[in-house]
């Protein structure tokens, strides 16, 4: 993703998905949300899913949600990752999921339905990526 | 001839793998053809009897434009009536074959496909790290989104972890037992064997998960009637379908959505071949990992969601079970090539049919049913073989 030179490419310039880059950048979370119909959507897709609409615009998400399924990775895809850690797929409170990291608690403390809330933490690459952290945990 | 569904007018007329390594010292286009060339010859026939093919272009040269096909046809110095590049490998490159052959848009096509010269170097191989952005900046792999998938069924199921790894020891078993396959001699395994290997991703374990080697398989598709007049006997395409839920790899997947794909495919293909499961003589699955396995046989119907490791424990799926299953060694043992793994799975299925399976002969094998990617992919196909 990032250029020759090692400066961090600007991800709000991509196609479809910069304005959401673009909030991860300023520490919010947001998804897009069907003008037609209202369903919450991700990933981010030129159409609605629901009702095939183009009428659709980005909005603030509460980063709340739970853990609907995860999985401690002990062997990464790349050196560029440290295991363990733990994805997983959470459920947000407006109806929509998204592959993620839950992060501030150990592997074996995570669990399906646990509550959890957005939490911005730097990838490997240097890019801030949304993570989610159990409530209560120390933030 | 009417009553006559088109696939029955179909056959699998020759099949070939190459040999099966961790690394090969050739290229993935070299092994691809290779492939191509011994099933061609199985069947009896020259590339100057065939006029259609299925298969991707992995260079070098040629060009970037689609279809890659086209690329091959000037490799085998003929002008081609069918040329298929959506999925020109196992079951879907089977079935849209054939509904080429029975159309008569052509009367004899090659699928082929593998890689070689691609793999070793750090980490997983690169097909298994996917590139959309939503998943590749969590690092994630394929392993994990199916791991997603497994992680909801043991917490709804809470199944017997032994009888789990034993699935995956029984394969690796019939693996070390074939002397073609990457593991051969390795084995045998035990469920504790598979449950002492280090973790990949949770519930996964290194021997639960396949392999990527290399290596390259093909398949010759043409009409029942010229089959029956080439030098092996033909083997039929009782039934077959497919089901496409989403692009792989970019939401991850959801269990309630996924864990009975294929069910529809597998029920359209039974139909067809106005057979069960419970006729089914040797199952050749796509076993990605074990869980994959488990999923199938519930999917199937063959026992309840949450059951599959106890029956198939209680079943027993090496030669002599009552369900043989990947009795080559399959993805997790044999072989898993890239663009070819999924046609590994008919090329076994093939041979048992025609009786010639080796080590691993299921006797009197009539019927088989052969799989194809699986819940985490979000896609799965189905297909019956049998005595054409």
């Amino acid at each position: 993703m990032d250029g020759p030179t090692g400066e961090l490419e600007d991800r709000s310039l991509r196609p479809l998905t910069g304005e959401f880059w673009a909030a991860v950048d300023r520490e919010e979370l947001v998804r897009p949300v069907c003008g037609d119909c209202g369903r919450s959507f991700f990933v981010p897709q030129f159409a609605c899913p629901r009702c095939q609409s183009t009428n659709w615009a980005y909005e603030p998400s509460s980063g709340r949600g739970r853990v609907h399924s995860h999985t401690t990775v002990h062997r990464p895809p790349t050196p560029a990752f440290t295991a363990p850690y733990v994805l997983a797929d959470v459920d947000v409170e407006e109806g929509w999921h998204l592959l993620t990291w839950i992060v501030d608690c150990e592997p074996d403390q995570v669990a399906i339905d646990m509550p959890v809330t957005v939490k911005f933490v730097t990838g490997p690459d240097g890019h801030r990526l949304p993570a989610f952290a159990p409530d209560g945990a120390a933030r | 001839m009417s009553s006559v569904h088109p696939l029955h007018r179909v056959a699998i007329a020759g099949v070939a793998a190459t040999e099966m390594a961790r690394q090969l010292d050739t290229t993935s286009a070299e092994v691809s053809l290779r492939a191509a060339l011994a099933a061609l010859d199985d069947a009896g026939l020259t590339v100057a009897d065939i006029d259609g093919v299925a298969a991707r272009w992995p260079g070098p040269g040629g060009t970037v434009f689609q279809p890659g096909p086209a690329d091959w046809a000037e490799v085998f110095g003929r002008p081609l009536r069918w040329v298929g590049d959506t999925y020109p490998q196992g079951v879907p490159g089977v079935l849209d074959a054939a509904a080429a052959v029975a159309a008569g848009l052509c009367e004899t096509a090659l699928v082929f496909g593998g890689q070689a010269g691609v793999m070793g170097g750090a980490g997983v191989a690169d097909y298994t790290r996917p590139d959309n952005e939503f998943i590749a900046c969590w690092g994630s792999l394929t392993a994990a989104q199916f791991a997603l998938v497994a992680q909801v069924y043991r917490h709804r199921f809470a199944p017997d972890l032994e009888r789990v790894a034993a699935i995956a020891a029984a394969i690796r078993t019939a693996g070390s037992n074939n002397p073609a396959a990457v593991m051969a001699g390795r084995g045998p395994y035990t469920a504790a064997d598979v449950l002492a290997s280090p973790m990949v991703a949770e519930p996964f374990r290194l021997l639960d998960l396949c392999l990527a080697t290399e290596g390259a398989a093909a398949m010759v598709i043409t009409t029942a009637e010229r089959a029956r007049d080439l030098v092996q006997p033909p083997v039929a395409i009782l039934g077959g379908g497919a089901e496409w839920h989403r692009q792989q790899y970019v939401n991850p997947p959801r269990y309630d959505e996924v864990w009975g794909l294929g069910a529809d495919a597998a029920h359209r293909a039974f139909e067809l071949a106005e057979l069960g499961p419970q006729d089914v003589d040797v199952f050749e699955f796509y076993d990605i990992n074990t869980y994959e396995v488990v999923r199938q046989f519930e999917m199937l119907g063959l026992c309840a969601e949450g059951e599959g490791a106890d029956y198939l424990w209680e079943a027993g799926i090496g030669v002599d079970g009552r369900h043989p299953l990947n009795t080559d060694g399959g993805l997790l043992s044999y072989s898993h090539i890239g663009w070819g793994g999924p046609t590994l799975k008919v090329v076994e299925a093939v041979r048992q049919i025609r009786g010639t399976a080796g080590p691993g002969q299921v006797a009197d094998a009539e019927v088989a049913l052969v799989t194809g990617a699986g819940a985490g992919a979000q896609y799965h196909n189905a297909m019956i073989l049998g005595r054409g």
